[in-house]
């Protein structure tokens, strides 16, 4: 865990070096809920109808499912970036000789870009409630706890798109991929109702871990709900977690195996 | 192995940790190689993956190198580009897998046993890149001592200590990318030593040092690694300076093949060839020419002239005895001679011939 703390650390120093990127990073979250405001406002009467039990308000929707995938989208590039970063400037290798294990290297080695995630989203939040948002802070650590859900089933992808990187030096467009069909079908922008997509759109959505995540969140953060109301989409949450970690895992083991057999930790 | 190595004074033990020595006395191994072979698929050509999807060549990096390294010693491992030195380092350092053979480090086994190897040795093996460039020298210590284990105020203490050791003291805070070649090298070297390892691997250190650094950081492997850390080092270089002033033994790899271990010394006596300097007014004397004509030295070739003495250099066999013999062979004929030493063999020859000699046994097999 101190391996893990020092590597952020580490992040974090090398970070705030670039500060012209972190100012243009927090400004570019201004920039974006404004839009996201208006669009919103104009399409809340069409989009009420389908959102009625996740909050109802058009806005706190997307807002919420934005503020989610960001994480999604650090889940499933950090990883595999910080292992082809690593892998080119000879770092990981650096860092594979030292007496750290895997696990405590790999969290140190995406725990700041989580920890940069959570302050802009904790930013855009801000910035949402101000415009209006109206949020259920009773619910907070029911959110937070569906949150980390959400983020541990799309771990495996990443381990996966990691795990091609270390082997094979690509991602095969794992996170792209991950990213289209959480936009698409994990119901950040509309509902997944029967009301907005087709049937069988619907029975696709059912596999996108982000669409039941997304459901419960809203329906804590927005409307309050306990855990036990939406226990049954924490449920199948869970079930992604189990089964898809433990291939993710798997496939980034026998990956570096394989990396290691052939010699090429250092080389891109 | 090859021939050559069959003579040396090296020999893998059958036991992972093992106190007899090749020549009987009590002494246990830092480092033991045995049958270690290592390939690398070759990179391919599209055209030749089209023709034949499934076939995986090889390129054979490591062939059945065989070693021991004992406790304390500063072991230089020498051979051309390309000959599998940072293969084996790699190897050694948990970060690359045997095909086939076993290595030990202190007994654990570097695939079994890799966090436990990873404990006791530290590679130098990375380049410059993979420091961070954006963090200060003490930063980067301060984050491999914690990766190492280390905590609290013994992290600034060693960082200090690694620092000023490296001669980086005074620009502990400055950022590593404003830092000159040579200087993020003495970092690398101090990310090693920052957890007092017990085994050092070495590759090419000096390579990016001015002549002066690098006698210095020689100077500062001898007295403070080996010396009074007791540091078992395995230093891979092309360095003559440094294999003649820091190394007790040696090995010679090529093509991945394990030559010879030895001292340099008994390396060129092992070779059979003994190279003397004759310095004398008649470079044409008769006598000298008999002596080539009878096969007693050979190579004999001038090698310029100083204050009028011209310097002879020969090759002949036989060690002190001999030689003395024919300087006093050549006295007696009246052939004047000034000076007359022993010439060490320059470390290119000595890796080339055991090279040469290395091929021509293995055109025999």
């Amino acid at each position: 865990m101190r391996s893990a703390f020092a590597l952020i650390q580490a992040s974090w120093r090398t970070q705030r070096s670039y500060r012209v990127s972190i100012i243009l990073s927090i400004l570019m979250l201004g920039v974006t809920v404004l839009p996201v405001y208006f669009v919103s406002q104009a399409l809340q009467p069409y989009m009420a109808p389908s959102i009625a039990n996740q909050g109802q308000n058009y806005f706190g929707f997307l807002v919420i499912g934005m503020v989610a995938l960001m994480f999604v989208s650090t889940t499933v590039s950090s990883i595999p970036d910080s292992i082809g970063a690593g892998i080119g400037n000879g770092t990981l290798e650096a860092l594979l000789a030292t007496r750290a294990s895997i696990p405590s290297l790999l969290a140190g080695m995406v725990g700041y870009s989580f920890l940069w995630t959570a302050v802009k989203g904790v930013l855009f939040l801000a910035l949402a409630m101000a415009l209006g948002l109206h949020l259920s802070f009773s619910a907070t650590l029911s959110g937070l706890l569906i949150l980390a859900l959400i983020v541990l089933a799309h771990v495996p992808f990443a381990l996966l798109a990691a795990s091609l990187v270390l082997a094979f030096r690509t991602t095969a467009s794992i996170p792209s991929a991950v990213m289209v069909a959480s936009g698409l079908l994990g119901g950040v922008y509309w509902s997944m109702s029967a009301r907005v997509i087709p049937h069988w759109v619907q029975v696709m959505s059912n596999y996108v871990p982000l669409a039941p995540g997304l459901r419960a969140l809203r329906q804590t953060l927005l409307e309050g709900a306990s855990l036990s109301a939406v226990m049954p989409d924490v449920l199948l949450l869970i079930g992604f977690v189990v089964m898809l970690n433990a291939l993710g895992c798997l496939a980034f083991v026998e990956a570096l195996r394989y990396a290691r057999r052939s010699g090429t930790l250092a080389q891109y | 192995m090859s021939g050559i190595a069959a003579h040396s004074d090296a020999r893998p033990s059958g036991a992972v940790t093992n106190s007899a020595t090749p020549g009987g006395g009590a002494r246990d191994y830092a480092v033991v190689l045995e049958d270690i072979s290592k390939s690398y698929p070759v990179r391919r050509s599209w055209g030749a993956m089209l023709r034949h999807p499934l076939a995986r060549p090889l390129f054979p990096v490591l062939r059945n190198v065989s070693c021991a390294v004992s406790e304390g010693e500063f072991f230089g491992l020498l051979g051309p580009n390309g000959a599998g030195k940072t293969t084996l380092f790699k190897m050694l350092a948990t970060l690359v897998l045997p095909d086939a053979g076993r290595a030990t480090v202190r007994g654990f086994d570097v695939v079994a046993d890799s966090a436990r190897v990873r404990e006791v040795l530290a590679p130098v093996i990375a380049d410059e890149r993979s420091l961070y460039w954006r963090l200060t020298a003490f930063e980067n210590l301060e984050l491999f001592a914690a990766l190492q284990g280390m905590r609290g105020a013994a992290v600034r203490t060693r960082v200090d200590e690694v620092l000023h050791v490296v001669g980086l003291s005074d620009t502990a805070h400055k950022i590593v990318g404003a830092f000159s070649s040579g200087m993020k090298q003495r970092l690398l070297i101090a990310r090693a030593l920052v957890a007092q390892p017990r085994i050092l691997l070495l590759d090419e250190p000096t390579r990016s040092l001015d002549p002066i650094s690098a006698r210095t950081f020689r100077a500062f492997l001898r007295e403070e690694i080996s010396g009074r850390q007791g540091c078992t080092v395995l230093l891979a270089t092309h360095s003559a300076d440094e294999v003649m002033e820091l190394c007790d033994r040696v090995a010679v790899l090529d093509h991945g093949r394990l030559l010879a271990t030895g001292t340099t010394a008994s390396l060129a006596r092992e070779l059979g060839e003994e190279r003397y300097a004759l310095y004398t007014r008649d470079a044409n004397h008769p006598a000298l020419a008999t002596l080539v004509q009878r096969g007693v030295v050979s190579a004999l070739m001038a090698r310029g002239v100083e204050d009028d003495w011209t310097r002879l250099e020969m090759e002949m066999n036989g060690g002190m005895e001999r030689a003395a013999q024919i300087v006093a062979t050549l006295v007696e004929q009246g052939v004047p001679i000034a000076r007359f030493e022993r010439v060490p063999l320059p470390l290119a020859d000595l890796i080339d011939r055991i090279v040469r000699r290395g091929d021509a046994e293995a055109g025999h097999a």
